[in-house]
């Protein structure tokens, strides 16, 4: 497949202006920039273009909502806090190709009506920063950003905001609150941003890959993106894979290629040729597969059907070695950790949940706790703010529903095999 | 019209809302723990989650907006398993300490936890741990038993505009805690206390003193302190005052109160309150200051000191006449007290020699603009202010002076309106204001710069033609000031661009205008502004009943109902309703008094509730004044200093312990109740009682007879009874007829020169600060906690120049005398004042201001007192 993300990206001066330039780099823009607006939001709805954040939502859709709000100024911003474990596949594009997204910016701003825009990016990727600010500054020396784009009369200014380490806010509404300067929360919606957003007013929040597809969508027209990867999701991929795999690292593939084509195709299969016992497929809060769910169809509309989600596509794969009472108490470590605060379920059930885990991955279990953390679970499921309380409850649900009896043994055995030097044996069993 | 539907029973809506509001508005209650009616909707406590039709996921009712055809169950069994299932996630880190805890029989989580359970707990894990902070001198923290609803945040941040506490941490972690560390070191208004609906903030004043089900007496009333008059709750148990708690839904501070208000009330129980008359004993040549209580008076009866007092005035009243008597009427006594008195002066004693503290500011001002705009003029709603699109404050800082009207200044910030101010105006500076800072004594010519501007820009309207006659002249060009007042071009442009723009603009004046040079010329001018861009004036008060007494004619030009006394025909209404005749000559303002003690042809002075010695300027030559009169009797709650120098002292009943009304500064009456018991008398029964052993009875069995009265004889407050003040409808105008068309031509002076400024030298002004209201309030211990001692506040220049820091103490002197006082650095204070307060005993302000009066208004000019400061060596 040809590369539309990732494209030039073993040239090791990519983020160079002239070697993107080299490349074709802007060369969509001063035709974008004369399009209409409606023009491209149409092209990008012919493309049937995704957000890649996680949640999918129609690109063009979400543009035309805040594009048909009268209010103005109207903001653009770019999620770059891409701060789900396991997830790090905007980081190619930032370090490596941040002049695709700017041209992306660009042209989505002008779709939008967006005078201003802003990357938000992850208080962890300080090289990315520096890479930016001079891809930024570059551009615009070249005249492609600023009070006259191209010299087409067009206005995007655009601005680098670093986060300072919150998970909840590659949450658009907390990533708004952040960059506003107040306290990193999430917002009560309605109003959604793409009305009243940014300093109240119209705000579209699109993530680093959607933007990036964009210069390409309008040089090619929606039509031939479409035709890319899955139909009802259409367009390139990058998966990033990390874990117990021989080739870990960020793929650019077709949306919907299987799970089990990146692993064992592009991945070169389990380290040390390994029993797999586990996939978390898009991001630690998504639901994790045994390994005979593995033949899922990487991609929005599919992965549901298979009883977890797409998420960033950040592919966690673990192998027999793994303890999954551990993996899972990490992962409510995490959640704890960075829960905001701010509803009651998610602040509380996050930490219960992990303490709970704590005991039984000490060895301090007693029965009925594998219950209680269900009963928990169940008590924060459909009742938070946002989607991290209700992720961290589904980790645990998920875990116990394909891996139970690894929790009991814990339990009936007072510890954990794997990680408990008690234990001589470091068996692991279980397969289903 | 919106139809929905909450648990099978329709409901009509006329226009959107939450659907919390609607199930409220149909008495459906939906348990809440982070909502809260002031405050911007939350939805973080999850408490309040429904069910919905059509809608999988449940919904939080208090973020929901209705939809027609909505149908809604709040009250099912899956609900109940939700709520109780949140309780036990706010219950795993809590406690439990409610046998211990104040909030218990009052709290919200108790009360949701009893009727939704969990009755047991399953949570083995340690509980959170954060030790109870005492730190800060009215308010306890106890962030365990925080549920990290934020109510307090958004209360501190989004309705007092104080933004002292934030949720510090994230998650199990949250906590709420003050942005300066330790302790709060804010505004102190307590409202946080007011909003938390567990034990987490909470007032120190009565920790562990009483359970809520043991307060048994509740008694609506009005604060003692500013002219705002808030409604207060006075919570009443074993006849002392436990608590004093606002109420949401009133008119003039719906749920809020001030630090004063909320925790200013331990006066009335002090032990150093007077119990019993005191006749004086020792001879008024000693300094009273080093002489004890015990020395100086002894105890007498009632009827001995009534019939005393009758007695000497009476005698000095044939020995010299009526005009050698005069008294000084109170802002802190009712309306009923203050109309008692002044009848008393006019008919038993038979003088116009009656005035108030007023006089220092108020009363001229208020004179001085409704002579130009009418009566009334200032009697504008409190919370309107928020709606005005502007905001113009000068002399003075409304947020300490005047808190809760400060609020009203700080929402119209907040919805977009501007705020102007002339001079620093600290309480705020964090609410985006337009500040002209003019060099010291300069505010004249930037006025008179303002009002050219304004002319130019608006054009003179031509329908008040002696107020035009006197601005026509005043032309003053943007670089003049520039030039004299130092203010940048830019800045004024801007000001001026605004305030011409304004379609709703208000104005807020301050007593530091009326009390500087040419006071009078600057409220021409600050009337010139209001009447070119047609705004609403906002007089600041200082006391609570400052309208009131005057409206009662406390004052030596004016009968009840705000009625010049030189119109014979308004005093023959009274002298026919008081079947007695009142004396045409204008009497003594209170300075007139001073002045006429000191010469020596004021033989007696009737004080009720007042301190002259200290809350005059030049306090020191007030002092002697009063030493040189042959009888003063003063009746208080305190020994003050003017007490100490009487030859009879009456002890009087204070705000919560006796009925009345008082009048706000926007001329609305509201009710005082009694709260607590004490033996006594109110201060019009004391008054009746003498005015009745010389001959004069003044019948009435209860200030609502004498209110009565009052609605009979005044024009203005024609038929008013005290079940329309009940009801609220005590507003200006209400029933009578404001006074119009009796106005003359406007007088003011021109000021002939202009002070010389030297910015070598250093002025002594006065301190207005947030915490304290005359002396009254350093006899409240939670506020002398939160500020404790008089201190000269220097700007950090000065400080440098003289080598001081924080705490130094320093002696400042002026012409007329010198203190010893600890220093304090205020970075907001400009390099030519001293600042000092005129509330702690022997260390007012005004021991060292000397006063000049004012042509016009009659007040007097204190801001050209030069100061020293020397350091003190210990």
């Amino acid at each position: 497949m040809e590369k539309i993300l990732l494209k030039n990206i073993e040239n090791p001066n990519s983020a160079d202006i002239n070697e993107y330039k080299k490349a074709g780099g802007y060369g969509v823009l001063p035709k974008a920039i004369g399009l209409q607006p409606k023009a491209i939001i149409d092209e990008v709805k012919k493309s049937g273009l995704r957000g890649r954040g996680g949640a999918g939502f129609p690109v063009a859709m979400k543009w035309s909502f805040a594009s048909g709000d009268p209010k103005f100024p109207k903001y653009l911003l770019c999620n770059a806090d891409e701060g789900e474990p396991g997830t790090f596949k905007d980081r190619p594009i930032l370090e490596k190709n941040p002049h695709l997204l700017i041209e992306g910016m660009v042209i989505s701003g002008h779709a939008i009506g967006a005078e201003y825009g802003y990357i938000y990016l992850r208080g962890e990727y300080p090289v990315a920063k520096k890479i930016l600010n001079k891809a930024i500054a570059e551009a615009y020396d070249a005249g492609l950003l600023g009070d006259n784009v191209s010299g087409k009369g067009m206005k995007f200014h655009l601005a680098v905001h670093q986060g300072a380490g919150a998970y909840i806010c590659g949450e658009e509404t907390a990533l708004i609150e952040s960059i506003e300067g107040n306290r990193g929360q999430p917002r009560i919606k309605p109003p959604f941003p793409v009305n009243v957003g940014a300093f109240s007013m119209p705000t579209v929040v699109n993530n680093v890959e959607t933007i990036s597809n964009i210069p390409y969508i309008i040089e090619n027209g929606g039509d031939t993106y479409s035709k890319i990867g899955s139909p009802e999701c259409p367009g390139p991929k990058l998966y990033c894979v990390s874990g117990h795999i021989e080739k870990p690292g960020v793929y650019e593939l077709p949306m919907g290629t299987s799970l089990r084509e990146i692993i064992y195709t592009h991945c070169g299969g389990i380290k040390g040729n390994k029993k797999l016992k586990a996939v978390i497929p898009g991001g630690v809060t998504t639901p994790v597969l045994p390994p005979d769910k593995i033949d899922c169809l990487m991609d929005f509309v599919n992965m549901p059907k298979h009883g977890s989600m797409l998420g960033s596509g950040a592919v966690i794969v673990m192998d027999e070695s793994v303890c999954m009472v551990k993996v899972c108490l990490r992962i409510l470590k995490f959640l704890e950790h960075e829960s905001c605060g701010k509803c009651t379920p998610c602040r509380e059930g996050t930490g219960w949940l992990r303490g709970v885990l704590e005991r039984i991955e000490n060895g301090e279990g007693s029965k009925g706790d594998i219950d209680l953390i269900l009963s928990v679970s169940d008590n924060i499921m459909g009742k938070t703010f946002c989607p991290l309380g209700e992720g961290a409850a589904s980790v645990v649900q998920n875990f116990v529903k394909h891996f139970r009896p690894e929790f009991e043994e814990h339990i009936k055995d007072t510890g954990c095999r794997i990680h408990d030097k008690k234990h001589a044996s470091c068996i692991v069993h279980h397969e289903s | 019209m919106i139809t929905i539907s909450i648990n099978g029973k329709e409901i009509r809506l006329e226009k959107p809302m939450t659907v919390l509001e609607a199930a409220r508005s149909a008495g459906i209650k939906i348990p809440t723990l982070c909502w809260h009616e002031q405050l911007e909707k939350y939805g973080g406590c999850r408490l309040c989650l429904v069910e919905v039709e059509k809608m999988p996921r449940l919904q939080t009712a208090c973020t929901l907006m209705v939809a027609d055809g909505m149908v809604i169950r709040t009250e099912t069994g899956r609900i109940a398993d939700v709520r109780r299932g949140i309780l036990e996630f706010l219950l795993i880190n809590h406690p439990l300490d409610c046998p211990y805890c104040d909030k218990a029989g009052e709290c919200d989580l108790q009360d949701l936890v009893e009727k939704y359970g969990p009755v047991t707990g399953r949570f083995k894990e340690k509980k959170r741990k954060v030790p109870e902070s005492l730190e800060d001198p009215v308010i306890v923290r106890n962030m365990e038993r925080c549920i990290v609803c934020t109510r307090c945040v958004r209360m501190c941040e989004g309705v007092q505009g104080a933004s002292a506490i934030a949720v510090i941490d994230r998650g199990g972690h949250s906590h709420i805690e003050p942005f300066s560390g330790g302790r709060f070191d804010c505004e102190y208004c307590g409202n946080c206390v007011s909003v938390c609906p567990v034990g987490a903030i909470m007032s120190k004043l009565h920790r562990h003193s009483y359970r809520p089900w043991q307060l048994v007496d509740e008694v609506e009333t009005i604060c003692p302190y500013c002219g705002v008059g808030c409604t207060l709750v006075v919570q009443v148990r074993d006849d002392v005052i436990k608590r004093v708690v606002p109420k949401l839904g009133t008119v003039v501070n719906n749920g809020l109160l001030c630090s004063r208000g909320r925790f200013g009330y331990e006066f009335v129980g002090s032990k150093e309150r007077l119990t019993k008359p005191l006749i004086r004993i020792a001879s008024k040549t000693h300094d009273a200051s080093r002489v004890t209580h015990n020395e100086i008076f002894r105890e007498a009866t009632w009827e001995e000191a009534i019939s005393f007092v009758a007695k000497k005035l009476e005698e000095i009243k044939d020995k010299y006449g009526s005009d050698s008597i005069a008294g000084i009427a109170s802002p802190r006594c009712t309306n009923e007290d203050n109309y008692i008195f002044q009848k008393f002066m006019r008919t038993a004693i038979g003088t116009n020699n009656i005035d108030s503290t007023a006089r220092t500011g108020f009363a001229g001002a208020q004179n001085f603009i409704e002579n130009i705009f009418g009566q009334g003029a200032t009697a504008n709603i409190i919370p309107g202010l928020s709606n005005s699109d502007s905001v113009l404050v000068i002399g003075g800082d409304p947020t300490a002076i005047n808190p809760i009207l400060g609020l009203q200044i700080r929402a119209c910030s907040r919805k977009g309106g501007n705020i102007l101010t002339i001079g620093k105006v600290k309480g705020l500076r964090f609410f985006n204001p337009v500040s002209l800072k003019p060099v010291l004594y300069t505010e004249t010519v930037l006025l008179e710069g303002i009002v050219t501007a304004l002319r130019e820009r608006i054009g003179l309207p031509g329908s008040n033609p002696n107020l035009e006659a006197g601005i026509k002249d005043i032309n003053i060009s943007d670089g003049e000031i520039e030039k004299t007042c130092g203010i940048k071009g830019n800045d004024f442009t801007m000001f001026m661009k605004i305030l011409s723009e304004s379609s709703t603009p208000s104005i807020v004046i301050g007593k530091e205008l009326v009390q500087s040079n040419s006071g009078n010329y600057k409220l021409l001018l600050i009337a010139a502004i209001n009447y070119l861009i047609n705004g609403r004036i906002y007089l600041l008060s200082e006391r609570a009943n400052e309208q009131g007494l005057l409206d009662m004619g406390c004052a030596p030009d004016l009968l009840p109902g705000y009625r010049p006394l030189t119109f014979a025909e308004f005093r023959r209404k009274y002298e026919n309703s008081w079947k007695t005749s009142i004396p045409d000559k204008v009497g003594f303002s209170i300075f007139e008094m001073m002045d006429a003690a000191k010469e020596g042809s004021l033989k007696a002075l009737y004080v009720m509730g007042e301190n002259p010695v200290f809350n005059l300027p030049d306090a020191r030559s007030v002092e002697a004044a009063m030493k040189n009169i042959d009888f003063l009797v003063v009746q208080d709650i305190f020994l003050t200093e003017t007490a100490r120098l009487a030859d009879v002292v009456f002890p009087a009943l204070s705000w919560s312990e006796k009925d009345g009304t008082f009048t706000n500064m926007e001329r609305r009456i509201q009710r005082l109740r009694k709260a607590v018991h004490r033996e006594g008398m109110e201060d019009w029964r004391i008054i009746s009682e003498v005015s009745k052993h010389m001959g004069v009875p003044l019948n009435y069995s209860n200030p609502e007879d004498i209110f009565n009265e009052v609605s009979k004889v005044s024009p203005l407050h024609r038929d008013m009874t005290y079940e329309d003040i009940e009801k609220g409808e005590a507003v200006y105008p209400y029933k009578g007829e404001p006074l119009r068309g009796v106005s003359e031509e406007i007088k003011f002076q021109v000021p002939s020169s202009k002070f010389q400024v030297s910015d070598k030298k250093l002025y002594l002004k006065l301190e207005r600060p947030l915490f304290h209201s005359g002396t009254l309030s350093t006899k409240a211990p939670a506020l002398v906690n939160i500020y404790p001692e008089a201190m000269a506040r220097i700007s950090p220049d000065t400080a440098k120049s003289l080598s001081l820091g924080d705490g130094d103490i320093v002696r400042v002197s002026t012409k007329i005398g010198s203190l010893e006082l600890p220093v304090s650095v205020d970075k907001e204070l400009d390099n030519s004042s001293v600042l000092l307060s005129n509330n702690f005993e022997g260390k007012g302000a005004f021991s060292l201001m000397e006063y000049t009066l004012d042509s016009v208004t009659k007040a007097p000019c204190i801001d050209y007192n030069e100061a020293r400061i020397e350091k003190v060596n210990i």
